[in-house]
């Protein structure tokens, strides 16, 4: 199963960069050698199973945007999934970047009616201030900008989690059935006496699914100096069943993202020595935890908080439920 | 931007091996103290505010360190001190700035640093040097050796033998890192023992290579003899850095507590590491590939070691052994310094 990915949005917005950041684990600090995208850059990246995710890398620059619009219309918004349309938060012309979107939201709703639109207010890094109140304010008007069409806004930096934050929402809003996988992996927590465990896709790092239902809307200080989590920014993209389970660890909100971060950030550190990172374990003062690769195209980390719970125990639980994860899989993405 | 103290001083003052950072204005040296002691990450240190008066840091790790941040325009009389006060000079040169200027300053304060305590360490950080290509970095670097040596020989032949350390540095990759700890090092009395028991550790181990990290700076203290490679350097010192950043994301507010609580109590549960935190990275799918360890030894200090995937998950016993007794080692020995430290107080 394919599903067609749009990037769009304005020349230097950001969008390669993200690309690059993401699916090919490159640092920020690269991204600057990187020239404008000529027409549109394709990308297949396979997530789990049989899942593919076609991404359309679209060059922002006039002529491209007057080309997508006209000539090429029916190819580029046919059969779309997703449409990520990227702003730079102070961008040079804004007026520009809404009109060319508001045409792109018209070709969209006429060839894929069905597709989700998610707006990223990217490099959040930039803003001198209140973050929080600036994305605000950003996401009332783009929200009004798009008429009737729900979109959701989040708003991203390469140099912090958010950007992890916001493409682990998307890619969730494309998996079939990613509830079934959460229902497995409270069941695989249980056995395990873990208080989390999380699944993420082996190259990318982006969170596809979790055993708990992710902390209600973050209020916390940290994820609003990111500009990343905001109430009521998560409404349209919350999957997990929602039971009202009472949180008594109260862990971090923005783990997920950072978590994604950290072990990007650790594997390209071993790809420097030309090694390949592929597992960790830590009994760390606060918790025990077993990262390891569950099926061929995933990555388990599961976190304990019991202390007689031993690393080598959770290893050979992750032996024992590979196969079974590698079906339901495989399952979930044939339903 | 306040500049707070990274650690601050215990009650009871002891005798603190000082360092004095010296360089231009604007030339990194409040980046680099706070980069290293203050959890400064480098994109920060441009929002700095110039160093108007010295700032004198503590930092606790082997032996207790006192770091002093002068302005780019400090004077052997406005310093306040003697420079036989100091067991190293760091000297800190832009490598993007024209030369001139700080290399006559910098030989003022060595010649005169050396003439009063002939053992006292010079060291000269070229610094910023990411900006520019290997190549041409390392031939900048080359060239201002080159032109220090000279104007010191020009001055007098008698400087020959002065002992001057250069350093190709930034705070934007681990070079800092590196050269830091090779400054330090000549600073640690204790040197050769920790060096001793890392070679012990080694060899019962069957690792090829390990580094006694400060978890909080990310400088290592000590490594075995075998030659340090740069990017096995740094990938332990990301390693490091990804543990730091770990625990707090899952800190438990009801449970972990619970677990510090155990690990005072236990003594040595069944099996498995008694001292947090501990943990093992491994490189590649198979037993053939490494695997990067770490061990908690003191609160300040962790043990990293690489060694075959195989040995690490066959002989974790012994490994855990062997780091039970390394850890007795630097104990005793950081007693040591700190006894001796203690005592040369009270006279
Ligand atoms: N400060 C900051 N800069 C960013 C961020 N993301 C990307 N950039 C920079 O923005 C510049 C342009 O990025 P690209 O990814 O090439 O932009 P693009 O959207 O692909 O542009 P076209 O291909 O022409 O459409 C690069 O110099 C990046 O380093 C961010 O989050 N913060
Ligand atoms: N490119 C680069 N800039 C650096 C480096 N270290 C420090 N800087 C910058 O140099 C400027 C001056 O640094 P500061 O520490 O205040 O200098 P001081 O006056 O010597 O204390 C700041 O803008 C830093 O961000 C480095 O390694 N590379
Ligand atoms: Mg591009």
């Amino acid at each position: 199963m394919k599903k067609k990915v749009l990037l769009m949005g304005a020349s230097g917005s950001g969008k390669t960069s993200m690309r690059s950041l993401i699916f090919s684990n490159n640092p920020a600090s690269l991204t600057s050698r990187l020239g404008a995208t000529i027409d549109v850059e394709q990308n297949h990246v396979r997530f789990l199973g049989d899942l593919i995710l076609n991404l359309w890398d679209c060059g922002g620059q006039d002529s491209f945007m007057d080309s997508y619009l006209s000539t090429q219309r029916s190819t580029i918004f046919q059969h779309v999934g997703v449409m990520i349309y990227v702003f730079e938060v102070e961008s040079r012309d804004m007026p520009k970047d809404l009109t060319y979107y508001r045409d792109c939201l018209d070709a969209l709703r006429k060839y894929s009616s069905d597709a989700s639109v998610f707006l990223l207010v990217h490099k959040m890094d930039l803003v001198k201030g209140d973050k929080g109140t600036q994305l605000e304010r950003k996401r009332r008007d783009l929200q009004a900008e798009s008429g009737d069409v729900e979109v959701t806004v989040f708003g991203t930096s390469i140099y912090d989690e958010s950007l992890y934050k916001a493409w682990s929402r998307i890619v969730h809003t494309i998996i079939p059935n990613a509830a079934v996988l959460t229902k497995h992996l409270t069941t695989f927590a249980e056995a395990c006496s873990a208080t989390e465990v999380i699944l993420f896709e082996r190259t990318t790092f982006l969170v596809i699914a979790t055993s708990s239902p992710p902390a209600p809307p973050a209020s916390s200080q940290r994820a609003l100096a990111n500009g990343a989590a905001t109430p009521g920014s998560s409404s349209t993209v919350v999957t997990a069943p929602t039971s009202p389970v009472e949180d008594v660890h109260k862990l971090n909100a923005t783990r997920y993202e950072r978590t994604s971060e950290l072990i990007k950030a650790l594997k390209h550190s071993c790809s420097r020595v030309r090694e390949e990172f592929y597992a960790l374990e830590m009994e760390l003062p606060e918790f025990t935890a077993v990262l390891d690769e569950m099926t061929k195209n995933t990555y388990v980390l599961i976190v304990v908080h019991d202390p007689t719970i031993e690393t080598a125990a959770l290893k050979i639980n992750i032996r024992t439920a590979r196969q079974k994860f590698e079906e339901l899989q495989n399952d979930s993405i044939s339903a | 931007m306040q500049h707070s103290n990274g650690t601050k001083s215990p009650t009871i003052d002891v005798q603190r091996t000082k360092i004095l950072l010296l360089g231009q204005r604007r030339s990194g040296k409040t980046s680099i103290q706070q980069v290293l002691f203050n959890d400064v990450s480098p994109k920060q240190t441009f929002y700095l505010e110039p160093t108007t008066r010295i700032v004198k840091d503590t930092y606790d790790t082997v032996i207790p360190l006192e770091i002093w941040d002068c302005p780019g325009n400090v004077t052997l009389d406005t310093l306040g001190a003697s420079l036989s006060d100091f067991s190293s000079i760091i000297f800190v040169i832009d490598i993007q700035d024209s030369y001139q200027q700080p290399v006559a300053r910098m030989l003022d304060f060595f010649i005169a640093a050396y003439q009063e305590s002939p053992d006292i360490c010079l060291e000269v950080l070229v610094h910023k040097a990411e900006a520019f290509t290997d190549d041409y970095k390392i031939e900048n670097f080359r060239h201002i050796q080159q032109r220090v040596i000279d104007e010191l020989l020009d001055i007098s032949q008698d400087y020959e033998q002065m002992p001057l350390n250069f350093h190709l540095t930034s705070v934007y990759d681990h070079s800092i890192h590196e050269a830091f700890s090779r400054v330090l090092h000549k600073l640690i009395d204790s040197l050769p023992y920790l060096e001793d028991l890392l070679n012990v550790f080694c060899a019962n181990s069957q690792s090829s290579k390990a580094f006694l990290f400060d978890v909080k700076s990310r400088l290592y203290v000590a490594t075995d003899a075998s030659p340090v490679d740069t990017g096995t350097h740094n990938l332990c010192c990301d390693y490091v850095k990804t543990l730091n950043a770990f625990g707090p994301l899952y800190k438990s507010s009801s449970s972990s507590a619970a677990r510090l609580l155990r690990d005072s109590r236990s003594s040595s549960p069944s099996s498995g590491p008694s001292f947090y935190p501990s943990a093992a990275v491994t490189l590649a799918p198979s037993t053939q590939g490494t695997t990067l360890t770490y061990h908690s030894i003191t609160p300040q200090l962790a043990l990293l070691a690489l060694m075959h995937t195989a040995v690490f998950e066959e002989q974790r016993g012994l490994l855990e052994y062997n780091v039970v007794f390394f850890r007795e080692g630097v104990q005793e020995i950081s007693q040591v310094e700190k006894d001796a430290r203690m005592g040369s107080l009270v006279v």
